[in-house]
């Protein structure tokens, strides 16, 4: 594995231009351009807390900031997800070309995401400072090793998704389906005790993104650090699934061109 | 030390008639046994034995489908062989579909600088080669606008321009010794050969015999899959040439 990533090293900068290429294409004519990464979070978040914030009776600015968090790495694990299912195609003229290792194009899918999520992120301190203020700024640097999680994670699911829809192309369509009903299972717009103690409640704990959201909400919206047992759970979360993703890279690295 | 080993490699494609499977695939067909998708297997290559040794110059030609480009690919490691073993020591750079894996909406100067990474550049090795490259292509101004605005024979021009740029130890070439107009034509021939020049290896695919003879001195003749005959390039140019045109007779 070691070896695998060493030469995923090698390659930097032909990914890291691809992702370049990706961000300049995405606002390519856009009038706004990268200003859509800011905006979309807010609105959505506007439009959440509008509709959600007197169902379930929540105090603001908290709400709003739960929201907002919870939407941002909630966007970045959708699309790398949903876009990782397309990486493999994405990369097809190059793969037929050059035998790099598979594992750069979900790389690229999610690093790109990763600039997304970062730029969210920058709102969510923003609207956080300027709504409630820091108590504490020092627990900020926390943020790294959540993102650095939060980006495996992504990476593991791109390489999950790409590699599955080369052998089963209703994959794209699972994932979006999937994705539909995850997003009321896990405690975005809600908290876990809103659905009362019951086993509703025990299977949305059971999410393995709860503690993953809980590693960014924990320094901004309390000012304290996540506890050690949150970091546990979503580290232990995180590494099943990137040893999950290095199965399709060790047996069908070589072998995927064939079905494509 | 450069050179290629294939032991009794053989290559087999299994190509699913309703390519790839959907859900209802799964469920109704796996049910109903006899409706089982078939599977067409193509035996691209066969049982293939091959030595090139460092300094040898060896061009590759055959019937349009008789194995050449999967020859080629399975030496740039991108097909495993099916049953056999290869072995392949020294950097290798391949020259297949050039004109393929453009960025439309980047200028040429990006193109240059991304497809160079493909081929193992740095940054600073590309930025050192641009002007050379930029130069070799003749596109001038046209280098600062989208790819997306250039004719099919500038592409070829960027293309040829930026995969000759690198300096190989082990070159693999596929088909792209006949690029651009006619003047461009000559330019082409001359950085094949001074590229040839520095690599230590080389394996050629190509229809131009006239161009196997100058770059070769080796001979390989593919055939249905297989390696039909092997020699001196001049032998073996003459005696494809002469079945070829037997072939033709026959079916006149």
């Amino acid at each position: 594995m070691g070896g695998y990533l060493i030469s995923v090293w090698r390659c930097r900068y032909f990914w890291l231009s691809l992702v370049k290429m990706d961000l300049r294409n995405r606002y390519r004519r856009s009038v706004l351009g990268v200003g859509w990464s800011l905006l979309h979070p807010l609105i959505m978040t506007a439009i959440m807390c509008t509709v959600f914030q007197r169902i379930l009776h929540a105090p603001m600015p908290d709400y709003l900031i739960k929201v907002l968090a919870g939407l941002a790495c909630w966007n970045f694990i959708l699309s790398t997800t949903v876009q990782g299912c397309q990486c493999l195609y994405q990369g097809e003229v190059y793969i037929r070309q050059y035998p790099a290792p598979a594992a750069i194009y979900p790389l690229r899918t999610a690093l790109g995401a990763l600039i997304h999520f970062l730029l969210a992120l920058c709102v969510v301190i923003g609207v956080t400072w300027y709504f409630k203020g820091f108590d504490n700024w020092l627990v900020l640097p926390s943020l790294i090793p959540a993102i650095l999680l939060l980006f495996m994670l992504g990476w593991s699911l791109a390489v999950l998704t790409g590699f599955s829809n080369v052998y089963f192309k209703d994959t794209q369509h699972l994932c979006d389906l999937g994705f539909q009903i995850l997003f009321y299972a896990t405690p975005i717009i809600y908290e876990p005790s809103d659905l009362g103690g019951g086993l509703l409640s025990r299977l949305v704990q059971c999410n393995p993104l709860v503690p993953v959201l809980k590693l960014f909400r924990d320094p901004i919206l309390d000012g304290r650090l996540p506890d050690p047992s949150t970091l546990g759970v979503a580290s232990l979360a995180v590494s099943l699934l990137a040893a999950l993703a290095a199965l399709p890279l060790w047996r069908l690295q070589k072998t995927f061109i064939f079905r494509m | 030390m450069a050179c290629i080993e294939l032991d009794r490699l053989s290559l087999t494609f299994r190509i699913k008639q309703q390519g790839r499977r959907s859900l209802k695939d799964l469920l109704v067909r796996q049910i109903f046994q006899g409706f089982r998708s078939p599977v067409t297997k193509i035996r691209a290559l066969q049982d293939i034995n091959l030595q090139i040794g460092e300094g040898e110059r060896v061009g590759i030609l055959g019937h349009n489908g008789a194995g050449k480009s999967t020859l080629l690919k399975v030496l740039a490691g991108i097909y495993p062989p099916s049953r056999g073993r290869r072995l392949v020591q020294g950097q290798i750079s391949s020259l297949f579909d050039i004109a393929l894996g453009f960025e439309d909406e980047e200028t040429g100067w990006e193109n240059i600088s991304y497809r160079g990474f493909l081929q193992g550049e740095t940054p600073r090795s590309i930025r050192s080669k641009m002007p050379a490259i930029a130069d070799f292509s003749e596109l001038g101004d046209f280098l600062n606008m989208p790819v997306r605005y250039y004719s099919a024979g500038m592409r070829i021009r960027l293309a040829f321009a930026i995969a000759t740029a690198i300096e190989p130890e082990i070159l693999l070439v596929d088909e792209v010794l006949s690029v651009g107009d006619l003047a461009f034509q000559h330019k082409a021939r001359q950085r094949m050969r001074e590229m040839m020049a520095k690599a230590r290896l080389i394996v050629v695919v190509s229809h131009d015999l006239e161009s196997l003879a100058n770059l070769c001195d080796r001979c390989i003749w593919m055939d249905h899959g297989r390696i039909h005959r092997e020699g001196a390039v001049q032998e073996m140019i003459a005696t494809y040439s002469a079945s070829v045109e037997s072939n033709r007779n026959t079916a006149a």
